[in-house]
C-alpha cells in the first residue's frame, strides 16, 4: 500500500500494535493509517479485534506494544484540549435518559470552545421537532442521531462511529450516510467507521480495512478489494442443451465476446457478476478459519489461478 | 478551568429540576420525612433519666440517618445507573467532562442533602413540636456537624458506587449494612439501652457520631446525661467524621477512575461473549 498523502495530513497512524489478555493474543500487531478528510471503515468478524483496536485509539484502552498517534497525539497521553478534537458515537449508549434532547445538547455545547450551535445541529440531524422530548421517547433511530449530533457538537477533526446504523430503517439508513457524506465531504471530517453492514462499508468509505484475527489482511478502495480478493468475475450463460453454465475469468469482457461469437446472436440467461465487498469479505475471513494464513502476503491474485476453485468449495470447507 | 465549574453547576441545576419534576424520585425522599414525623408523633415519652421528649432524641437520630442515607445509598444508586446507562463514558469522552460531573454531583448531594434536613425539621417544629437549634452556637454544631457528616458519607458513597456490580444487586447490598447501622447507631433510641460490644462496633462507623452531633446541636444541653460518655463528645464527633472523610476521598478518587476506565472494558466483554454465542469467534 502506497501512501497517498504527506505524514503531516495523517489523522491515524498506528504501526505494529498489539495487544494481549493474559495469554491471549489479541492483537498481533496492526497498521493502520487514515487521512485527513477521509471516510475510513473497519470490517471484521466480532471477536477479530475491532473493538480493541478502536478503544485503543480512542485513548479508552492501554496497548501491549506498538507506536500509535492521532492527531498527533499519543493516545494514552490525550488531553482535554485533544478530546475535544475527537468525537465518539458508541453503540451502546442509553445515558442521560430524562434529558430533553435541545437541553441535552446545549450542555454538552458548553463543555467546547467553539461548539456547534445547538438549534442548527438538531436541524442537520432532523431532530428539530424532538428538540423538547426527553431523550427516552426518542425511537432508536432519533436516539442515534441524537448520538451523532453530540459526537459532533464540539466540531471534531476525528469522527468515530461503532456500528451506527443497527436498528435504523432503509430511510433513517440512507440519511445517516448523507449526513456522514456531507461531514467528510463539505467539513473535512475525519470518519472511522466499524460496521458489519458491507452494503454501508461500500457505500460510504473510501477506504476499507479488514481486521481478521488480530492482523489488518486487506486494505483498499472497496474497487480494490473486490479485485485482489477474487480477481476471477463470474459468467453465468444457458448453453444450447438448456444447461446452466459457469465460467470464472478475469476477462469477463472477452469471454462474453467470445460467447458471442461462439452463438452468433444472442445468448440466454446470461450473467456477468462482479466480485463485490461481500465476496471479499467471506473469502478472507474463511481463510482465517481454514487457517491457510493471510490473503494479504498473496500478492494480487496468484493462488487462486485455479478457475475451479469458486465460492461454493470454500462454503463446503467453512461449513 | 472556569469551563468546567460552568458546565458542572449548569449539569447540577438540570439534574436538580429534573429531581423536583419527577414525582416519584421526590415522593421517595418526603415519604422518610411523613414516615419519620409520624413515627414522633406517637411517641410520648422522655428520654430515660432527662425532661427530654424521646421524640427529639428520635428526630435528631433520623437527621443524621438520612444524611447517611442521602451518601451511602441514594448517590451510590445513582452513580451505578449512570456507569451502566454510559453517562460516565461519555463525560470520560468530553472535554473537562469527568470533574464537571463531580461537581453537579456535589452539587446536587448538598441541595438535597440540605433541603431533607430543612424540610424535616421545619415540619416537624411546625406540626409535631419538634426540636430546633437553641442560640448561634447550636445553629454553628448544626451546620458543622452535617457538613463534615456528608464529607464523611459522600465520598465513601461515591467509592461504593464506583465498585458495586449493577443497580439491581447495588441496592440490596447497600440497604441491609445501613440499616443495621441505623438500629445499632443510637439513631431511634438511647444508645445506652445497646450491649456495650455493639456499641463499640456502632462507635467505628460515621452514623453514631453524625446522630450524637446532632443531637447536641438539636437537644438541650441537659439531655447529654443519656449519652454512653455523659457528654456530647464534640472532638471525638469531628475526628471521626474527618477520618471517614479522608478515608472516602482515598478510596473515591482511584476507584472512580478505575470505573470510568472499565466502563468501555464491560463493552468490549460484552460483545466478545455475544461472538463467542453466535459462533463468530472460536472459544
Amino acid at each position: 500500500m502506497k501512501p497517498e498523502h504527506t505524514p503531516a495530513q495523517t489523522v491515524v497512524h498506528a504501526r505494529d500494535v498489539r495487544m494481549t489478555y493474559g495469554a491471549v493474543d489479541v492483537l498481533h500487531g496492526v497498521d493502520l493509517d487514515i487521512h485527513r478528510g477521509e471516510v475510513f471503515a473497519l470490517l471484521g468478524p466480532n471477536g477479530a479485534g475491532k473493538t480493541t483496536t478502536v478503544e485503543i485509539l480512542e485513548g479508552f484502552r492501554r496497548r501491549s506494544a506498538g507506536e500509535v498517534s492521532v492527531l498527533g497525539t499519543d493516545p494514552e497521553r490525550g488531553d482535554d484540549a485533544w478530546r475535544g478534537r475527537i468525537g465518539l458515537v458508541l453503540q451502546s449508549w442509553r445515558d442521560h435518559r430524562r434529558w430533553r434532547v435541545a437541553e441535552l445538547l446545549t450542555h454538552f455545547a458548553t463543555y467546547y470552545p467553539d461548539p456547534r450551535d445547538p438549534a442548527e445541529l438538531l436541524a442537520l440531524v432532523g431532530l428539530t421537532d424532538q428538540a423538547a422530548r426527553r431523550v427516552d421517547r426518542l425511537s432508536g433511530g432519533q436516539r442515534r442521531r441524537l448520538d451523532v449530533a453530540l459526537g459532533i457538537v464540539g466540531r471534531p477533526q476525528l469522527l468515530f462511529l461503532d456500528e451506527p446504523t443497527t436498528g435504523f430503517d432503509p430511510e433513517a439508513r440512507h440519511e445517516f450516510h448523507v449526513l456522514v457524506e456531507r461531514l467528510a465531504r463539505d467539513e473535512g471530517v475525519t470518519v472511522l467507521l466499524t460496521t458489519h453492514d458491507l452494503v454501508e462499508a461500500e457505500r460510504l468509505a473510501d477506504r476499507i480495512a479488514m481486521l481478521v484475527g488480530g492482523r489488518i489482511r486487506a486494505c483498499g478502495t472497496p474497487a480494490e478489494l473486490a479485485r485482489r480478493a477474487a480477481a476471477q468475475a463470474e459468467v453465468r450463460w444457458t448453453a444450447d442443451d438448456g444447461t446452466s453454465r459457469r465460467e470464472r475469468t478475469a476477462d469477463p469482457s472477452r469471454l462474453v465476446w467470445e460467447l458471442h461469437q461462439q452463438a452468433d446472436g444472442p445468448i440466454a440467461g446470461l450473467e456477468v457478476r462482479r466480485p463485490t465487498l461481500e465476496d471479499t469479505y467471506l473469502h478472507m475471513v474463511r481463510r482465517e478459519a481454514d487457517g491457510t494464513g493471510g490473503y494479504a502476503d498473496d500478492g494480487a491474485d496468484g493462488a487462486d489461478g485455479d478457475t475451479g476453485e469458486g465460492n461454493t468449495d470454500k462454503e463446503t470447507q467453512a461449513a | 478551568m472556569t469551563n468546567i465549574w460552568r458546565a458542572g453547576l449548569q449539569r447540577g441545576g438540570i439534574e436538580l429540576r429534573h429531581l423536583l419534576r419527577n414525582g416519584k424520585e421526590l415522593s421517595g425522599h418526603l415519604t422518610n420525612v411523613v414516615v419519620v414525623l409520624l413515627v414522633a408523633a406517637y411517641v410520648s415519652d422522655d428520654v430515660p433519666g432527662t425532661r427530654t421528649p424521646m421524640a427529639h432524641l428520635m428526630l435528631a437520630g433520623f437527621a443524621a440517618y438520612l444524611l447517611f442515607q442521602i451518601g451511602l445509598i441514594n448517590l451510590p444508586q445513582t452513580l451505578v445507573t449512570e456507569r451502566e446507562e454510559g453517562t460516565l463514558l461519555r463525560l470520560r469522552a468530553t472535554p473537562g467532562g469527568i470533574p464537571a460531573y463531580l461537581v453537579a454531583k456535589c452539587l446536587l448531594v448538598v441541595v438535597v442533602a440540605v433541603g431533607t434536613l430543612a424540610v424535616l425539621l421545619a415540619t416537624a417544629a411546625l406540626l409535631v413540636d419538634g426540636p430546633l437549634p437553641h442560640g448561634p452556637g447550636d445553629w454553628l454544631t448544626l451546620l458543622w456537624v452535617t457538613t463534615l457528616g456528608l464529607l464523611a458519607v459522600v465520598p465513601l458513597g461515591a467509592a461504593v458506587g464506583a465498585v458495586l456490580p449493577n443497580p439491581r444487586e447495588a441496592l440490596a447490598l447497600v440497604m441491609l449494612p445501613t440499616m443495621g447501622l441505623l438500629f445499632i447507631s443510637g439513631t431511634v433510641f438511647p444508645i445506652t439501652s445497646l450491649p456495650v460490644p455493639v456499641q463499640q462496633v456502632a462507635a467505628v462507623f460515621p452514623l453514631k457520631w453524625m446522630a450524637q452531633g446532632l443531637r447536641s446541636a438539636l437537644l438541650p444541653d441537659t439531655a447529654r446525661t443519656a449519652e454512653a460518655a455523659g457528654s456530647w463528645e464534640l472532638p471525638m464527633v469531628a475526628l471521626v467524621l474527618t477520618a471517614w472523610a479522608v478515608l472516602g476521598f482515598l478510596l473515591a478518587v482511584p476507584l472512580l477512575r478505575r470505573a470510568a476506565r472499565r466502563e468501555s472494558g464491560s463493552h468490549l466483554s460484552a460483545r466478545h461473549r455475544k461472538a463467542v454465542q453466535s459462533g463468530a469467534l472460536p472459544s
